[in-house]
């Protein structure tokens, strides 16, 4: 009667065990597959907002043209209508496309023309290295709130930029010569109006140049 | 008989007057009830005006404030909570020590209907605080960093010292700063080291880098308490001529030192700017807001000597 009782009472541990185990055990190689899974992938991530979201939201860029002639006039007006501000700072960015004139090719920038019958470098399509957060926040379409690590969020800038280095700038530069035609988009941070409106410093997102007539 | 039933009539009365008074003058020194502030650690003036700041704005909306310190120790910072929420607080101001040890002291305020605003320090989730608003470190420090190739040049040796390792604000400012000057091979990291943004632990952690690397020709600090003590460490080596200095914070003491020409730059955060928002985001949520963006990045700007005029007092002049 006494071994029945615990038999019975092993057997019922046994299933309280197995319906809720006190752990679990699971390999390194698991683990560690595990936690790539639910690391964020900044590299993926931006490859991804860049073809489904960036692109198809060129379009809505401000024309050149007009911003920049806001720019001349009256840069209080143009920033109201055309910018867009983050976090409460003074810095703002401007999402814009448009089409010019090359007037002048360095390692490090295309000087671009934009006003008709201008000579003047309105707009510097950024060729160099390119660092900061212009792409990730000068559109709109990514918000800090979303990521629950400001990390990831920060890594998407560096992934962005990274795009843009290496799929974008190799053939502007291979194309771009002083007098021809340009057409590009992109994004611009202005931190500093003094140094930063007067040539625009845009960060292309597209830019295709054709040889001067 | 009867004069005993007249004392104990007029003990009675007393005492009710005087409950009845000590309320109302609560009442008027606190009408809208108790907003508590809790700051990862009063060790560095730099929080000590974060909470100065959010605290006495906090008094100005109507509310009774009160500082708690949590002396960067997470459980210091649990039982700062738990006292807080058994003593009826209504909102909670918070600065935290941990981005992800902070996170269960927010939740236990959340269960109990005590909103949490995050100042300058994040923590890692999205569905725990009411509303945070932060420094954005990560672009402070990038453009840090390029200011650090022109000033420092694109070759040479240099150090970094990192604040504490488990906050966010440590990575996202190595991360930004690394964002630019990991793209110049000439430029070699030769020491990186923790100074847990403090300035005793930063001047130590700066001599014992100078030791073993007498030739560095400048040095990234998370912060400017380190900055402070790195140039210190400098200073007594005899090599503050020759070693860079670059800090983050905007702590006057930094400011003061840029326009002397002994530090080259820091970032400007605006701890009073932060702090005072946070303290009105609660009245919000206390009027009935709803609505807050999860997280906020507040820009940081670089204070350099050539523009460090503008700057004083942990902001803008």
């Amino acid at each position: 009667m006494r071994a029945v009782r615990w038999f019975i009472a092993i057997v019922v541990i046994a299933g309280v065990c197995w319906l809720f185990p006190l752990f679990h055990v699971v390999t390194l190689k698991t683990a560690a597959a595990e936690k790539a899974a639910v690391t964020f992938n900044a590299t993926l991530f931006a490859e991804t907002f860049w073809t489904n979201q960036l692109v198809p939201a060129l379009p809505k860029c401000s024309p050149a043209e007009a911003l920049i002639a806001l720019i001349q006039t009256d840069p209080a007006v143009a920033k109201k209508k055309y910018s867009r501000g983050a976090g409460g700072g003074d810095s703002y960015f401007y999402f814009v496309s448009g089409a010019g004139k090359i007037i002048a090719v360095s390692d490090d920038e295309i000087s671009i023309a934009v006003t008709a019958g201008s000579t003047n470098a309105e707009i510097s399509l950024q060729t160099g290295l390119i660092f900061g957060n212009a792409l990730r926040d000068g559109t709109g379409l990514l918000s800090p709130s979303d990521y629950p690590n400001s990390q990831d969020y920060n890594d998407i800038s560096a992934a962005l930029n990274h795009i843009v280095e290496t799929s974008v700038l190799p053939n502007l530069k291979a194309q771009a010569k002083v007098g021809a035609k340009i057409s590009f988009a992109g994004c611009a941070e202005v931190d500093d109006e003094a140094a930063d409106l007067k040539p625009l410093k845009v960060v292309p997102v597209r830019a295709e140049s054709n040889p001067a007539p | 008989m009867k004069t005993n039933w007249l004392k104990l009539a007029l003990a009675v009365l007393l005492v009710t007057a005087a409950m009845l008074f000590t309320q109302t003058s609560a009442a008027q020194s606190a009408p809208k009830g108790k907003i508590a502030v809790v700051v990862s650690t009063l060790n560095n003036p730099w929080f000590v005006v974060l909470g100065k700041t959010a605290k006495a704005r906090a008094i100005e909306l109507g509310y009774d404030a009160t500082i708690f310190d949590s002396q960067n120790d997470t459980a210091k910072e649990a039982a700062n909570f738990e006292n807080i929420i058994a003593s009826g607080y209504k909102a909670i101001l918070f600065n935290p020590t941990d981005a992800n040890g902070s996170i269960a002291n927010v939740l236990k305020a959340k269960a109990v209907g005590i909103p949490v605003f995050c100042i300058d320090r994040e923590i890692n989730s999205t569905n725990a605080a009411t509303a945070q608003m932060l420094s954005d470190s990560y672009s402070g420090c990038v453009k840090l960093g390029q200011l650090f190739v022109k000033t420092v040049g694109k070759e040479g040796e240099y150090a970094e010292l990192l604040g504490i390792v488990g906050d966010n604000n440590t990575w996202n400012r190595s991360k930004g700063f690394h964002s630019v000057v990991d793209r110049y091979p000439g430029l070699k990291m030769v020491a990186q080291q923790s100074g847990e943004f403090d300035r005793a632990k930063g001047l130590e952690v700066m001599e014992s880098i100078l030791q073993a690397h007498p030739n560095i020709k400048g040095v990234f600090c998370g912060n400017d308490s380190m900055a402070m003590g790195a140039y210190q460490a400098l200073v007594a080596a005899g090599k503050d001529k020759d070693v860079k200095v670059f800090g983050f914070d905007g702590a006057d003491d930094v400011v003061k030192s840029i326009a002397e020409g002994k530090i080259v730059a820091t970032g400007m955060q605006f701890p009073k700017k932060m702090a005072q928002q946070s303290a009105e985001f609660a009245d919000e949520y206390i009027k009935g807001k709803r609505d807050f963006a999860q997280k906020i990045a507040v820009p940081v700007e670089v204070v350099t000597k050539e523009n460090v005029g503008k700057y004083g007092d942990y902001g803008k002049k």
